[in-house]
């Protein structure tokens, strides 16, 4: 096609003179490639620190790579068959996911109420809302810093207040629901304000007419709420979820600053009752120097992920198509 | 026509900053100076001497990078293979020594500048952890060191009955039985105070005063599933531990602070260098309460470390002239002055100013003595080369056995187990 038009346009009569001829090409050149050009970049960094390490761990973890020494022979997939017998990475996987339900539900539903309230007349509205993001903007070393202290397990606040009450000091490092309930407070105070956000904003954004003919047929506030509110703001709340899900499958922070052992010497408490996923691959590869099996882990896990998330873009597209 | 313009106009700005880029570049390697970074952790009281040293070597130029000391050691092996990246010295400490020196050829050996000729500095035991190939290769030198002594809180120890004075401390505790007998006496009378801070620190004292350990010496082979010694040290700590007789802490975190500020426990196995932590975490209201004495089973070393030079940076002349400065006796002697940091050096630590040194806050006890007098017959234990892998592991189990977790059989058999996955 674009070949005749080019030939056609040779063989026109030499009226036009050959600047015009010359910025049409550009032009043209110019519709059809600029758009390219201008989100290139992102391409070029996503090849080089996206792309390029995906590929190398692929190739790290058909290896025995010792993280100094480099390479020490191929072993296909040796790594991923003693990764799926070692009970190390099942523990870790388990606790991941408990983590993960344990802080993303109420989260997001804590998250959800949140934005029905700031979505009201508040005075001083802009402070509440920039308020609730402040625990996101805190670092993360900071804010497990913080919470370590509270459930220090002699003189922490938390203890303290729970003797007020007569509970006797809990041992919130030693006991595997215990740690797994304060590093979940830990993730649902840094990241509820924002997700509330999203929410208040998808909020704002739902017609004000349909709640005044609610009110009209007499609805109560919960049943607008539920029946109005939420379902208008699905593709939100199905965006959070989804991401919610991918930072909460690479939780590391939290819970390795949570250890007394720091980023250094912490494998999830003495019995790596909180040790996730990403702590496992980081104790294996740059406490132990496997690198290889650590590249393993990290190809499970962008497994894992991927699955979850092509369920979850299933599970939109189906609610999606339902609402 | 407007959109030549703005092409141009974007190339004129390409050219531009590009120019300007170049023009950076060249001013920053014009001043002429050679660059050397020392990577360190904790304080190894160099600042002053690094002043002195610039001005007496006016074409160097040094910078500091401190960082945590386990944060350190996993930054330095990944710098390593990254093969850029680390200073130009690095510090490695005693624990660490064996892991690097397996990677050895991504160090200068420091024997190619003439560092065999200063062997007669160190005691035997600390030149001898910093090299490899039988002394061929000097893979580092020594800074300080730990020796071992033990620190306990005089107005804990009058509460609960027993003697204050450090001579007849030490003669409570002649070996670690005694210890745990003293432990149990001083529970019956004072129960709400833990006898020591956690069961790890006396299980590494223990385990550091034999000669193997988790790793056999003649040929690096993991023998923990063999070695007796490993599992009497084990249990003789965890023992304290299921008697509750522990804090169960994470030794030098925050919470172990506190614990120091609140006088939650009486007794803490004590390297010189932690002499400073126990001062700063317990504050100047515990002044005078701590006092030193000697450790039960007869001294030993926990700590130290040595400047070495990766093979990767511009300098190695340079910088091993540095570290060979730094590691020098008047320089150690100073360092040891300002900061109470423990000379690995017999002309040294044998020095009448060192020996008559006492420390005040640690109710004037004469911590260049106690601390000294045992260095000359130290015999070190073997350290593998996968000791830092395998150590942790059973740190964790006496963690278990202190948390209630576990019974220590039971603790014990795991971590044997987790070990040999550790060194596979």
């Amino acid at each position: 096609m674009t070949v005749t038009r080019d030939r056609a346009e040779a063989a026109a009569p030499a009226v036009a003179s050959a600047a015009p001829r010359h910025q049409n090409r550009l032009a043209r050149w110019d519709g059809k490639y600029t758009p390219y050009l201008i989100i290139a970049p992102f391409f070029v960094v996503f090849g080089i620190f996206g792309l390029y390490p995906l590929l190398f761990t692929a190739w790290v973890s058909l290896h025995e790579w010792h993280l100094v020494d480099g390479d020490q022979g191929f072993l296909g997939l040796g790594n991923y068959t003693e990764l799926l017998s070692d009970s190390k990475f099942w523990n870790a996987l388990g606790n991941t996911i408990s983590l993960f339900v344990l802080s993303t539900v109420p989260q997001l539903l804590a998250a959800l109420g949140l934005a029905a309230l700031l979505d009201r007349g508040l005075r001083a509205r802009a402070f509440w809302r920039a308020g609730v993001l402040l625990p996101n903007v805190i670092s993360v070393a900071a804010v497990a810093l913080v919470f370590a202290q509270l459930y220090g397990r002699d003189f922490g606040i938390v203890n303290h207040l729970l003797g007020l009450v007569g509970v006797s000091p809990i041992d919130w490092r030693a006991e595997t629901w215990a740690s797994h309930l304060a590093i979940s407070s830990m993730v649902m105070w840094r990241w509820t304000g924002y997700n509330a956000l999203l929410y208040l904003a998808a909020m704002q954004s739902v017609p004000k007419d349909m709640y005044e003919s609610a009110m009209l047929d007499g609805a109560s506030r919960w049943r607008t709420f539920w029946s109005i509110t939420v379902p208008s703001i699905r593709p939100t709340i199905m965006f959070t979820v989804v991401t919610s899900t991918i930072f909460g499958l690479q939780l590391f922070a939290e819970p390795q600053l949570f250890d007394p052992g720091g980023t250094a010497l912490g494998t999830g408490g003495s019995d790596r009752q909180f040790q996730t996923l990403v702590m496992y691959l980081y104790e294996k590869g740059f406490r132990l120097f496997d690198a290889g099996y650590s590249a393993a882990i990290a190809w499970m896990l962008f497994l894992l992920i991927a699955v979850i998330a092509v369920l979850n873009f299933r599970l939109t597209r189906r609610i999606a198509s339902k609402g | 026509m407007r959109r030549r313009l703005v092409c141009s106009a974007a190339a004129t700005l390409v050219v531009v900053l590009a120019a300007a880029g170049c023009g950076g570049g060249s001013s920053a390697s014009s001043d002429g100076k050679i660059k050397l970074s020392i990577g360190l952790f904790s304080d190894f009281g160099y600042d002053n001497l690094i002043k002195e040293y610039q001005a007496s070597h006016q074409n160097i130029e040094i910078e500091q990078r401190k960082v945590k000391m386990e944060q350190h050691h996993t930054q330095l092996a990944t710098q390593l293979a990254g093969g850029r990246g680390a200073a130009d010295i690095v510090a490695i400490e005693e624990g660490n020594i064996a892991q690097f020196r397996a990677s050895k050829d991504k160090f200068v050996n420091l024997a190619d500048f003439g560092a065999k000729d200063l062997k007669s500095q160190w005691a035997a035991w600390k030149w001898n952890q910093g090299t490899t190939d039988n002394g061929d290769f000097v893979l580092g030198l020594g800074t300080d060191m730990g020796s071992l002594g033990v620190c306990y809180r005089r107005d804990l120890f009058e509460a609960a009955g027993l003697p204050t004075d450090r001579a007849e401390v030490a003669k409570l505790w002649p070996t670690w039985a005694d210890y745990a007998k003293v432990s149990d006496q001083f529970t019956q009378k004072t129960p709400n105070v833990k006898f020591v801070d956690t069961a790890r620190n006396v299980y590494k004292a223990i385990l550091d005063q034999t000669e193997e350990g988790y790793f056999a010496k003649a040929d690096d082979a993991f023998i923990a599933d063999k070695n007796d010694k490993v599992k009497q040290a084990f249990d003789q700590a965890a023992e304290l531990g299921t008697k509750k007789q522990t804090a169960a802490l994470e030794p030098f975190s925050q919470d172990w602070n506190v614990a120091l500020k609140q006088g939650s426990f009486a007794t803490t196995t004590c390297p010189a260098w932690s002499l400073a932590l126990i001062k700063a975490g317990a504050g100047d209201a515990a002044a005078g309460k701590w006092d030193v004495t000697t450790a039960p089973g007869g001294g030993g070393n926990w700590g130290g470390s040595f400047l070495a030079v990766p093979k990767q940076g511009a300098h190695a002349k340079e910088a091993y002239e540095l570290a060979k400065f730094l590691t020098s006796p008047e320089s150690q002697k100073r360092i040891f002055k300002e900061t109470g940091n423990l000379p690995s050096q017999p002309q040294v630590y044998k020095d009448t100013e060192v020996t008559a040194t006492t420390n005040e806050y640690f109710n004037k006890a004469p911590v260049g003595q106690i601390f000294g007098t045992s260095a000359d017959s130290l015999k070190p234990t073997y350290r593998g080369s996968k000791d830092s892998k395998v150590t942790p592991v059973f740190n964790t189990a006496l963690q278990r056995v202190e948390q209630g977790k576990q019974p220590a059989a039971e603790a014990y058999a795991q971590a044997l187990k987790e070990a040999q996955d550790a060194v596979k």
